[in-house]
Parts: C-alpha cells; sequence; structure tokens
C-alpha cells in the first residue's frame, strides 16, 4: 500500500505523526550530543533536553489538540449535515462539540427552523392535494373495478397508468410495469406506428397484436387535448378467431362435400327403386348398390368429423373461462351454507374450463338431492386431471347414486339463473355429463362430472394489495429512451436495484447464487409493488455458515428454477434501466458467465458513498441505513430483495447530495465513481 | 347358434340390424324400449346385447346400470349404440361397464365384427 492510496485523513494523520516523531528524535539526538559535549549537570542539564525535546513535544501536541477539539467536531458536523441533506426529519441530532460547541444554538436553531418550514410546506401541499387526491381515488377506483385491461403511455410509448384488470390480463409478462414501453409488452411494428399516426380527435384505431400464446385485439386512441399521450384497451380474442377460423371454418368447408354425398346417395336410391325387377342387366343394380355403399360410408365419415368439430366448438366456447378448482369448491361452499364448511377439498388443486356461475348452481342443486337422497351430510371435492379432461368429483361416504335417479335430477330447473334452465342444458353447454360410481374401495362413492382441461398449471396469483404507484404522469416528462443516456439527469433515470444471496463469498471458487432481488426506482420513486424475487437452484448444497446469514435453506431452494433461466427472467426485468448494487462488483460477479449479458451502466452505492464521504469510515450497507435514518420493515435485511430495496432507499437518499454538488447527469456520476473505484484499487493490496 | 338382443328404438335401424345380424349366422331378438328389453333379458338369456343409449321411458345407462348390480346378468356382454357421439358418453358407458361403444352412423360390417369378436372372446 502506498502513502498516495491512503484517504486523505489517515494521511494527514500520518504525516502528523512522522513529524512529530522526527522532531523528537532529532531533539533527543541534538540533547544528547550537546550534554556530552557541555557535560552540564542539575538544572542545566534539564533546561538543555526540555529545550530540544520542545520542538516535537509542541507539534505533537498541538496536533492532537486540533484532532480532538477541531477535526473530529469537523468530521461530526461534515457527517450531521449529510444526514440533514439525506434526511432533514431524521432524528437524534449530534451536537456541536470541541472549538465548535459555540456554533451549537445556531445550528439547532437553523435545524429547527428548516424543520418548521419543511412542516408548514408539507401542511400546505396536504391541504392543497387533498382535492387532487380524492379524484384521484375516485378514478383508481373506478379503472380498478373496470374489467377492460387499460394502458395510458406517453408520447413515447412508456406505460404511465395500467389497472388492475391489466395486471391481471399480462400476469407473468414482464414488459408490464411503470415506466416501461409499450413495445416491450406488445412488439407489433404496426402497433407502433399506428400510434404515431393516430388522430388528435380520440378517434380509436383497432388492429390485432400478438401476445405470447394470444391474439389480442388492440384499440388505442389519443387522448384528446394531451400531449400525444395514448389510451390502449386490449381484448383476448384468441377463442373468436379459432373459432372463426378454426372450428366454423371447417364445417363450412364441410358442408359442400356433405351436400355432394347426400345427393349421391338420394340418386342412387331413387334409382334403384325405380330399376325394374325385370331389368335384365344386373350389372346396373350392382353399380347402382356399390354407389350407395361408398356414399354411405363416406357420409359416415363426414358425420362423425362433424360430431367432434361440435365437441371442440362447445368445449372452446366463450363462455367458459379458466377456474382454478379449490376457487371453485370454496364458491360451492358459500353458496350451499355460508356458516358451515360442507365440502373439503381434496388432492391436487387444478385448473378447468366452465361457465363458473352455472356450474356452482349446477353443483348447489346436485348437493340438495344429494344431500336428501345419502344420509351423509359431509362431502369431499376432487379434481383429476386426465390428458383431454378434468374430472371434478363430488365424493361421500356410501353408495353410488343410480341413473334413474340421476336422470330425475338432470330435468331440475336451476331457477337462480337466466331462463331457469335444467341441470341437463348446463351439462349440454359444457358438452359433457354426469354419473356415478362406487369407488374402488366399496366404502366410497362419487359424482363424476368431466369438463374441459386447460394447460395452465401454476395456481393463481393472490390478490395484490392496492398499488401504491398506480400511475405516474411524471413519466410523460422523462427524456425520450433514445436521448443519450450519459446526458440524462440522475432523477429521470429508470433504475433497477438488485442484490444476490450466494453459498458463500468464493464466487471464483465455485460458489454461486441462490436468490436473486431486485426492484425498480422510476423518476426518483421507489415502486413498492414492481419487484423481481426469486429463488435460484443452486446445483449444490448450501453450507449452514451461509444459511446463518441470510436464512436460505435446500429446501427452499428445492425445485427453484437454474441460475441462466433465472438470469433470463431478470435481463427481461431490467429491459432498459441502468443497474445500481451495493458493492456491485461482487453482485456482477455472481451473474457474470451465465450466457446472459448486462450491458447497461453499473451504479455502486458503496463507491458513491465513498466518493462522497472520503473522510468517513464505514460504508457498508448496515452502518449507511444507520447514517441516513433508512427504515425498512423487520426481518427483510440480508434477503436479496430486501437488501435491494435498502440499496434502493440508500440511492434516493445520495441522490440529493450528489445534486448538492453538481453531479446531475449520469455521465458526472459515472467519472465520480471511476474516480472512486481508482482509489480504491490503488489502496487494495 | 348366438343369439343377440339388439335394443333401439328406430324400426329402421332394428330391420337393417335384424337382416344383417341374421346373415352373419346370429339369432336376433329386438326390443324397442328399456322395459321391453329387461323383460328379454330375463326370458331369453341372450349371449350378447346391442343396446342404444336413447331410448324411450328408462335409458340405455340405466338398463346397463341395472345388468351389473344384477348378480346373474352382470357378464352379459353390452355393445352400447349412441347417436350422440361425445366422448363424455363413451366414458360414461365404460365407467357403468359397457363392453364396447358404436357411435351412429356406423359401419354394419364393422358392427358385426365386433359383436362376433366379443362372442368369440366370452366363449373363450
Amino acid at each position: 500500500m502506498t502513502l498516495k492510496g491512503l484517504p486523505k485523513r489517515q494521511r494527514l494523520v500520518g504525516v502528523w505523526l512522522l513529524l512529530s516523531g522526527v522532531s523528537l528524535l532529532g531533539g533527543a539526538l541534538f540533547a544528547a550530543w550537546l550534554d556530552s559535549q557541555l557535560a552540564l549537570s542539575g538544572m542545566a542539564r534539564w533546561v538543555l533536553w526540555l529545550g530540544s525535546l520542545s520542538g516535537g513535544i509542541t507539534l505533537f501536541s498541538i496536533g492532537l489538540l486540533l484532532e480532538r477539539m477541531l477535526f473530529t467536531p469537523l468530521r461530526h458536523l461534515q457527517a450531521q449535515l449529510a444526514r440533514w441533506v439525506a434526511n432533514p426529519d431524521a432524528p437524534d441530532d449530534h451536537t456541536a462539540e470541541g472549538w465548535l460547541t459555540g456554533l451549537g444554538p445556531d445550528l439547532r436553531r437553523v435545524s429547527h427552523r428548516w424543520r418548521a418550514d419543511r412542516a408548514r410546506l408539507t401542511t400546505a401541499h396536504a391541504e392543497g392535494a387533498r382535492s387532487a387526491s380524492r379524484i384521484r381515488q375516485e378514478l383508481e377506483t373506478l379503472l380498478q373495478v373496470l374489467e377492460t385491461p387499460l394502458l395510458l403511455c406517453d408520447r413515447h410509448r412508456r406505460v404511465m397508468l395500467f389497472n388492475q384488470a391489466a395486471e391481471t390480463f399480462f400476469a407473468g409478462n414482464t414488459g408490464l410495469g411503470l415506466g416501461k414501453r409499450l413495445d416491450a409488452l406488445l412488439p407489433t411494428a404496426t402497433l407502433a406506428h399506428a400510434i404515431t399516426q393516430l388522430p388528435d380527435d380520440g378517434s380509436p384505431r383497432e388492429m390485432l397484436a400478438p401476445c405470447g400464446q394470444r391474439w389480442l385485439k388492440v384499440v388505442v386512441r389519443r387522448v384528446p387535448g394531451s400531449e400525444h399521450e395514448t389510451l390502449v384497451t386490449c381484448t383476448d380474442t384468441t377463442t373468436t378467431w379459432n373459432n372463426e377460423m378454426g372450428v366454423r371454418a371447417a364445417l363450412n368447408r364441410m358442408l359442400p362435400p356433405l351436400r355432394q354425398h347426400a345427393a349421391n346417395l338420394s340418386s342412387a336410391a331413387d334409382a334403384l327403386r325405380q330399376l325394374p325387377c325385370s331389368q335384365t342387366s344386373p350389372a346396373l343394380r350392382t353399380r347402382f348398390e356399390h354407389v350407395m355403399h361408398d356414399e354411405s360410408q363416406a357420409l359416415n365419415q363426414r358425420v362423425a368429423e362433424i360430431g367432434t368439430l361440435l365437441d371442440d366448438l362447445q368445449y372452446h366456447g366463450e363462455r367458459l373461462r379458466p377456474i382454478w378448482s379449490n376457487d371453485f369448491w370454496q364458491s360451492l361452499d358459500e353458496r350451499l351454507d355460508p356458516a358451515q364448511r360442507l365440502i373439503t377439498p381434496i388432492g391436487v388443486p387444478a385448473w378447468f374450463k366452465g361457465d363458473a356461475p352455472a356450474l356452482i348452481e349446477l353443483f348447489a342443486s346436485l348437493v340438495e338431492h344429494l344431500r336428501c337422497h345419502l344420509p351423509a351430510s359431509g362431502f369431499e371435492g376432487e379434481m383429476t386431471l386426465h390428458p383431454k379432461r378434468a374430472y371434478v368429483d363430488l365424493i361421500w361416504r356410501g353408495v353410488a347414486v343410480p341413473e334413474s335417479e340421476l336422470s330425475v335430477w338432470r330435468e331440475s330447473p336451476l331457477t337462480t339463473l337466466p331462463l331457469s334452465p335444467t341441470v341437463a342444458d348446463i351439462l349440454r353447454q359444457h358438452a359433457t355429463d354426469i354419473w356415478s360410481v362406487t369407488d374402488t374401495d366399496k366404502r366410497h362413492a362419487k359424482l363424476r362430472l368431466p369438463l374441459p382441461v386447460i394447460a395452465q398449471t401454476q395456481a393463481p396469483r393472490e390478490m395484490a394489495p392496492p398499488r401504491p404507484e398506480f400511475h405516474d404522469f411524471g413519466i410523460a416528462q422523462l427524456p425520450a429512451p433514445d436521448d443519450t443516456l450519459a446526458n440524462r439527469a440522475l432523477r429521470s433515470l429508470e433504475i433497477v436495484a438488485f442484490d444476490t444471496e450466494t453459498t458463500g463469498l468464493e464466487l471464483r471458487r465455485g460458489d454461486t447464487v441462490i436468490s436473486l432481488g431486485a426492484c425498480r426506482i422510476v423518476n426518483g420513486r421507489l415502486l413498492a409493488n414492481d419487484a423481481f424475487d426469486h429463488f435460484v437452484d443452486p446445483k449444490r448444497t448450501i453450507p449452514a455458515a451461509s444459511t446463518v446469514i441470510h436464512g436460505i435453506t435446500d429446501a427452499d431452494v428445492a425445485g427453484a428454477q437454474p441460475l441462466n433461466i433465472v438470469l433470463g427472467l431478470f435481463r427481461d426485468y431490467v429491459g432498459d434501466a441502468v443497474m445500481l448494487a451495493h458493492n456491485a462488483a461482487f453482485d456482477m460477479l455472481a451473474i457474470s458467465g451465465h450466457g446472459v449479458h448486462f450491458d447497461m451502466p453499473v451504479l455502486d452505492t458503496l463507491l458513491l458513498s465513498k466518493a462522497l464521504d472520503e473522510a468517513l469510515d464505514g460504508h457498508d450497507l448496515d452502518t449507511l441505513a444507520k447514517r441516513y435514518d433508512l427504515r425498512f420493515p423487520p426481518n427483510t435485511r440480508h434477503t436479496a430483495l430486501g437488501d435491494a430495496r435498502v440499496t434502493a432507499e440508500l440511492w434516493l437518499a445520495l441522490l440529493p447530495r450528489l445534486e448538492a454538488r453538481g453531479i446531475d447527469t449520469l455521465d458526472a456520476l459515472l467519472a465520480l465513481q471511476a474516480n472512486a473505484f481508482d482509489k480504491e484499487d490503488a489502496s487494495a493490496p | 347358434m348366438a343369439n343377440v338382443l339388439v335394443v333401439d328404438d328406430e324400426p329402421n335401424i332394428l330391420l337393417s340390424l335384424e337382416f344383417l345380424m341374421s346373415q352373419a349366422g346370429l339369432t336376433v331378438t329386438t326390443a324397442a324400449d328399456g322395459e321391453t328389453a329387461l323383460r328379454k333379458i330375463a326370458e331369453a338369456a341372450p349371449d350378447l346385447l346391442l343396446l342404444d343409449i336413447s331410448l324411450p321411458g328408462i335409458s340405455g345407462f340405466e338398463v346397463l346400470e341395472q345388468l351389473r348390480r344384477d348378480e346373474s346378468e352382470r357378464h352379459l356382454p353390452v355393445i352400447m349404440l349412441t347417436a350422440h357421439g361425445r366422448e363424455v358418453e363413451r366414458e360414461k358407458g365404460f365407467a357403468l361397464g359397457a363392453d364396447d361403444y358404436v357411435t351412429k352412423p356406423f359401419s354394419t360390417q364393422q358392427l358385426v365384427e365386433k359383436v362376433k369378436a366379443l362372442l368369440v372372446e366370452r366363449a373363450t
């Protein structure tokens, strides 16, 4: 380590101690020489030694006095000022010490007045915003209950608002998020082009856009009077499109040959009937008989094909929607008797397709019949998957219901449904039937209803709490995404703060990522509900020593996806954002070399904190969180997402201090960070 | 000579099936509804039942269910006939104990072959 590589304060202390030491040593040598030359004794000898050492002693004493009375109080004052700038309302002010004690009352007065002014401003702001807030809440409520997925984009096609229907509609699509480009969600050139050509009067334009396995009808319109903002609504037309282009088109194609075969058959039958019995040419009769045989075979074939198509048509009907079995049993239970639990769901929950309100009424009717028919009062509900169908089974202890009884139940009207259809009508709507059989254990029996199965396997997402950042109209003020990043104002940057938890610290010797968490800052706001949080299968055992730190066990990561898959998802999540981490070198090393490239700028709060407060000790996340009075929920530290959020909060605390020093563009910030990195590098052993 | 009971409420198909089965060397009895079918099964003890699902009165499924509950008739081979042709009905037929299932319209030749094959299978 070189002297130049040391921090400024340590260099000064070093120089001071060196000068004091040299002075004391020089004085001692000089005194010893004089003592030997003059051979003094008594008081004169004491005066000689004291005089020779006085320079060094004075230098050391003045340095010590300055450190205690001036430099240390100045450093504390510097930390206090940093704290005030980052978090003006943080309690526990440091009192002025040493020779700065006199500044104490003035500093307290300044801070108190500043806080009082801030409080007055906050009150005024709150009062002024109250009515706007009420309108906004009404708007949010309206949008949240709206079933149509809706997005509002600014002139650069960045999403400024989306409702919960849109969140549900695009569930699992990482392209949806405040500040993200619409192109990431619906990557269709024609849509981008259509938006640029929209008329200002708000008249809509419709188009079809692919989105994963779906075809969406997208309606876009310019918001009149806005700064080229666009309202986007989406409808899933896959079923309609499939029906139009698939089953219905096939039925239409089949009709002409069906007519043809029927005509051939009836003509041949007529001809055969009119052929006189005395006809001397049996060959002609045989030909007609062959024609009838061939045509009836062809008709059989066509009718069978039409039957299959009709089944498909009914299975893919638009009224049949995906239903999660647990939700179905719960709704049925509530419909039957809200006060007590009558049906216990068993087995593995699964998705099936059906008209939920109709099926609930159908099952309610069947359960009522069963309760009259059987001594059993409780039932089990089970969903069994078959490659083509899902079986919805209602199970009870006892014997099967005879088909003759079910025939009567099928004719029961369901009076709570429009037009009071019968059970049989609802079964017909679902192209299915019910039957009852005794289980192989001979003790249980079931009522079975087959329904169309769907490919979806994951449990439905839990309903998210109302999102605090439901919209962000400030996004429209951000520069265009194709502006040079370097000149972007720091506050306008979209930033993804991330953190990794690993099996250990030796990344180059086999340690790897077990958890990756990230959150997003848009327009200087940390989005509370926009998070990336994934466990990673490390394909090795997690050492107990590392579990002690982050609490992640082998059981937690069992079944998780491997790192390359999670990194692919993370790359999608990052999008065009700038990345941010605390001690980014470690985290970047952890996610590099797995085939996913992160070529965007990376910010490091560790380096930035060192650059801002070179003289202060302690730049770890815990110390900085304490210094800037950052608050976070208990038990969230040392989780990947928890630390990512603390890092994001730390960035937001550093931001005003960076701006106060004129560092307000990404370019300037990266230069400051690079400088801090060089110093760090130079001081490394 | 094996005795086959054909149960269907369509006289046209009964006529054809009766003729074709007898051409194939089988003795054919017919019934036009479920009650008659059950009575004829008890009286004539057929070797195989061709049973349509949609019958006036008790349905083909009910006839099948009653046969499978009856200890003396539970092993009678049954081929179900249906004009609906839904796969779910086919599954239901098998769940209630049918041995085979034929959807209308069908090839009479294939039906006769199925009947013969099932009779041979049961005989062995």
